[in-house]
């Protein structure tokens, strides 16, 4: 055991000589991007997947070394000065800057992004070779590799960046493949339509973390320069030593903002006289006037914004259930396992700032609650298999929210990883369903593919037990870690916040094993519908169902993550992400933003009360599905529906009406004003008067004047001769005045 | 000893010049008069660079009178080829019904 132990947590190389080689992580899908795109027609369809897969593998295969040297004690990066622990980092120099401001090319690998890098490279990986199968019948087979290695050199861009801007590049570059992929098959209008929603709906929240970034950098040199000698101890030397940190790191770097608040006390009377304190007015610059935590609050709510966009929470959930219109695997990958996830990462990226702000994290957690129970009800009523997983992954995206919200960042990124494998299982396992049935999504007309597709069964099975928190599968674990810190979790000054939180998250976590049954039952049980495509469906090849397996297999064994059997009855997860957030909670406890009640009761108990509570919540909602799908509601053609029930299920078939509610608050008067000004300005004002007006002003004087153009020689003579006599006449008079 | 010729003298003259040249420019119909008239013109400028040139001591007036000179040779033979090509084109010197820049 101890060698074991000694074994994994001894890196396998000298990890300052392999924080050099980070790059190649992200540049070898850049490069299968590259190939893919631009020779995939040309060299085949086999040798495009060898390069595709090829290039992910290649960074799966770095990522675990690099995660494996985060194990190792003697692991740390020394960044401008600061020794960080557990961290590789490495700077490849100037990316662009302008008198104090810059941005460096840097890449940080520490706990929080070295699971991430796990996931999306793995998850990736297993998501390609799914995807050689499943678009063996599709020409544009280049194209689609091309556009899902790009993305996966995006994302990890994205959780690898170690500054804001670097991050935003893979944000926005994830978007952007998200748009490539939603609209893969563009010749379909809807389909194109649904990438355009995606990537203008995301777009609103991007303008906002731009915003928020903007803030960040003038709310950062406002701290620096306005900082006091009173909130240092040792003061001549603390503040040298704070001034000195922060030399040579760019004012948007994660290193430099965390060390930027480190000495920020939270209130007035709880910090000595004359410190800078979240209730100070910031005397100069562009924020003067303003008070420290009120931008604080202001920069975390934009970036809650640019977060709703990405992770589809309210009020921007609404272009992911649309992007299923893409191909599966794209579902499983992007809007499933990785991208979606990218606010969360978000979040726990900037935990030490999200705990000066209890009001920011109230915020965060309702919304994340409201999304969570929204989602679920509307999922109630889908009948495509992946409407409803899209709307289950926005409400478990809600969950993730409502951790981060309570301060519970490990348990964010437990239920992140959980969920990267059970949802990519389950939509795999739904786009296996439509390989063998030739393309039917409708559960409506499925039905008994238990017998005929075993391997997406028993996959699809293990997945559902696992998003409903049956208790020896992972999402349990994750789920239940969430609501306990709901529970007990206090933030300050807003104490109902998170008992409203929890029991909403309740509600959802019924709701979910209700919609997941359902989806279940219809698809996998019973008999086979009358109208169904095809009268037998096909289990899928090995490529499609190995990957099947290998995630359902993962969301068991992630179980070891969400085991508290660390010292102090601390999970994997909590111990091995400490370094990461352990700032974030000593903040936290000086700050008194929130506080956690300890557990109370002896481990043994305290373990099976949720326990039995899940497994009670998870059965109901399991049973009442079963119950209410056989009684009340039509689950297959020819059994009619009570009236009650048909009203109930027409509100959530049709979402609630917020698509219809944004079109014609939001979208409507939006395109009246682009209409509005598209006449006035660009018909009017720019068209007519200025382009067609400059012309004709200019063919007017032109037909006047072509009559002064005789061809006549001497008549042209006679002008200049004229114009010269003035000459003369003006020089005459000027001189003799 | 011949007492010299005071400048203004030259300048009224070249002013004549000039102006004889210019209206002959003007009014007659003949290219190839109008084309002499040029010549006048050219040679009444030439006159008064010269006469500056004397009057001042500088011999850069002069340099530029044989710099007109040279111009003026390669003007009149481009311009008499252009003359003869027009006539043979058009039977006709008439400035007047050589209207084609107008075109």
């Amino acid at each position: 055991m101890d060698s074991l132990f000694t074994f994994f947590t001894t890196s396998p190389v000298h990890a300052a000589t392999f924080a050099q080689s980070l790059w190649l992580i992200i540049a070898l899908p850049l490069l299968g991007a590259f190939i893919c795109g631009v020779f995939g027609r040309f060299i085949g369809r086999a040798n495009t997947h060898l390069v595709a897969c090829c290039s992910v593998a290649g960074s799966f295969v770095l990522s675990v070394i690099a995660f494996w040297a985060l194990n190792d004690r003697t692991t740390a990066a020394l960044i401008h000065g600061n020794l960080v622990p557990y961290t590789l980092w490495v700077d490849y120099g100037r990316w662009f800057g302008a008198g104090s401001f810059f941005v460096d090319y840097g890449l940080l690998v520490d706990h929080l992004s070295g699971i991430l890098l796990l996931v999306i490279s793995g998850v990736g990986l297993l998501i390609h070779i799914y995807s050689t199968s499943y678009m063996s019948h599709d020409d544009g087979y280049w194209r689609f590799f091309a556009y899902l290695n790009l993305f996966v050199a995006m994302m990890l861009t994205l959780v690898m960046a170690d500054s804001l801007p670097l991050l935003f590049v893979g944000w926005e570059g994830v978007g952007f493949c998200s748009y490539l992929l939603v609209g893969f098959w563009y010749t379909d209008e809807q389909k194109a339509f649904a990438g355009r929603k995606a990537f203008i709906t995301n777009r609103v929240g991007d303008f906002a973390f731009i915003i928020a970034m903007i803030l960040t950098v003038l709310l950062g040199g406002a701290i620096r320069s306005e900082i006091q000698p009173a909130n240092f101890h040792n003061v001549a030397l603390q503040k040298t030593m704070y001034q000195a940190r922060m030399n040579g790191m760019g004012p948007l770097d994660i290193t430099y903002l965390s060390h930027l608040v480190t000495n920020l006390p939270a209130h007035a009377q709880s910090a000595k006289d004359a410190s800078l304190t979240l209730d100070s007015k910031i005397a100069q610059g562009p924020l003067a006037g303003h008070t420290v935590g009120g931008m604080l609050t202001a920069i975390l709510l934009l970036f809650l914004l640019g977060a709703c966009g990405k992770s589809a929470q309210i009020p921007l959930y609404v272009w992911l259930p649309d992007a299923m219109a893409g191909p599966t695997p794209v579902s499983a990958l992007i809007h499933a396992a990785t991208m979606v996830t990218a606010g969360v990462y978000l979040f726990s990226r900037l935990s030490f700032l999200l705990v000066f702000s209890p009001v920011a994290m109230a915020v965060v957690a309702l919304i994340g609650a409201g999304t969570a129970l929204l989602a679920a009800l509307i999922a109630f009523a889908q009948d495509d298999l992946k409407k409803i997983l899209a709307y289950s992954t926005v409400s478990q995206l809600g969950f993730m929210f409502m951790a981060v919200g309570v301060g519970a960042f490990w348990a964010a990124v437990l239920h992140l990883v959980t969920h990267a494998f059970f949802k990519a299982c389950l939509f795999l396992g739904a786009g296996s369903v439509m390989h063998g049935n030739h393309d039917e999504t409708n559960i409506k007309k499925l039905g008994g593919l238990r017998k005929e597709m075993p391997w997406t069964w028993i996959t699809f099975l293990i997945a559902t037990l696992a998003i409903t928190g049956i208790v020896p599968l992972s999402g349990f674990f994750s789920k239940d870690a969430i609501l306990g810190f709901d529970h007990r979790t206090t933030l300050a000054g807003l104490g109902w916040v998170t008992q409203v939180v929890w029991g909403v998250g309740l509600l959802a976590a019924f709701g979910t094993a209700f919609y997941m049954s359902r989806a279940y039952l219809l698809t996998f049980e019973g008999e086979r519908a009358k109208d169904a495509l095809v009268p037998h469906a096909h289990e899928s090849d090995f490529a499609m169902v190995m990957p099947l397996v290998v995630l359902a297999v993962l969301a068991i064994a992630a179980i070891a993550w969400g085991i508290p059997f660390m010292e102090g009855h601390e999970t994997v997860m909590e111990n091995f992400t400490a370094p990461v957030f352990g700032q974030a909670q000593q903040l936290a406890q000086r700050l008194h933003s929130f506080a956690v009640a300890p557990e109370g009761e002896p481990f043994w108990s305290s373990w099976l009360t949720p326990l039995f509570f899940a497994w009670g919540i998870a059965l109901a909602g399991g049973a009442v599905a079963a119950f209410l799908y056989l009684r009340f509601f039509p689950s297959r053609e020819g059994q009619p529906a009570p009236a009650l029930a048909r009203t109930l299920r027409r509100w959530a078939v049709d979402k609630f009406y917020v698509d219809e509610l944004y079109e014609f608050v939001v979208i409507r008067p939006l395109k009246g004003l682009a209409h509005g000004l598209y006449r006035v300005v660009d018909d009017f004002l720019i068209d007519s008067l200025l382009v067609r007006g400059t012309a004709r002003v200019t063919g007017w004087a032109g037909s006047a004047l072509r009559y002064v153009q005789t061809g006549d020689v001497q008549s042209y003579a006679a002008v200049m001769a004229v114009a010269l006599l003035g000459g003369v006449v003006y020089v005459l008079v000027a001189v003799f005045k | 000893m011949i007492p010299l010729v005071p400048t203004q003298n030259y300048l009224i003259l070249a002013a004549l010049l000039f102006c004889i040249g210019m209206l002959g420019v003007l009014v007659r119909r003949n290219a190839l008069v109008v084309f002499m008239c040029i010549e006048l013109m050219l040679n009444a400028a030439n006159l008064t660079f010269l006469a500056f040139a004397r009057d001042r001591a500088d011999s850069l007036g002069h340099l530029s009178a044989f710099f007109i000179i040279v111009v003026a040779a390669a003007e009149a033979a481009i311009g008499l080829a252009i003359v003869i090509a027009v006539f043979r084109s058009r039977g006709t010197l008439n400035v007047e019904d050589i209207t084609i820049m107008r075109h």
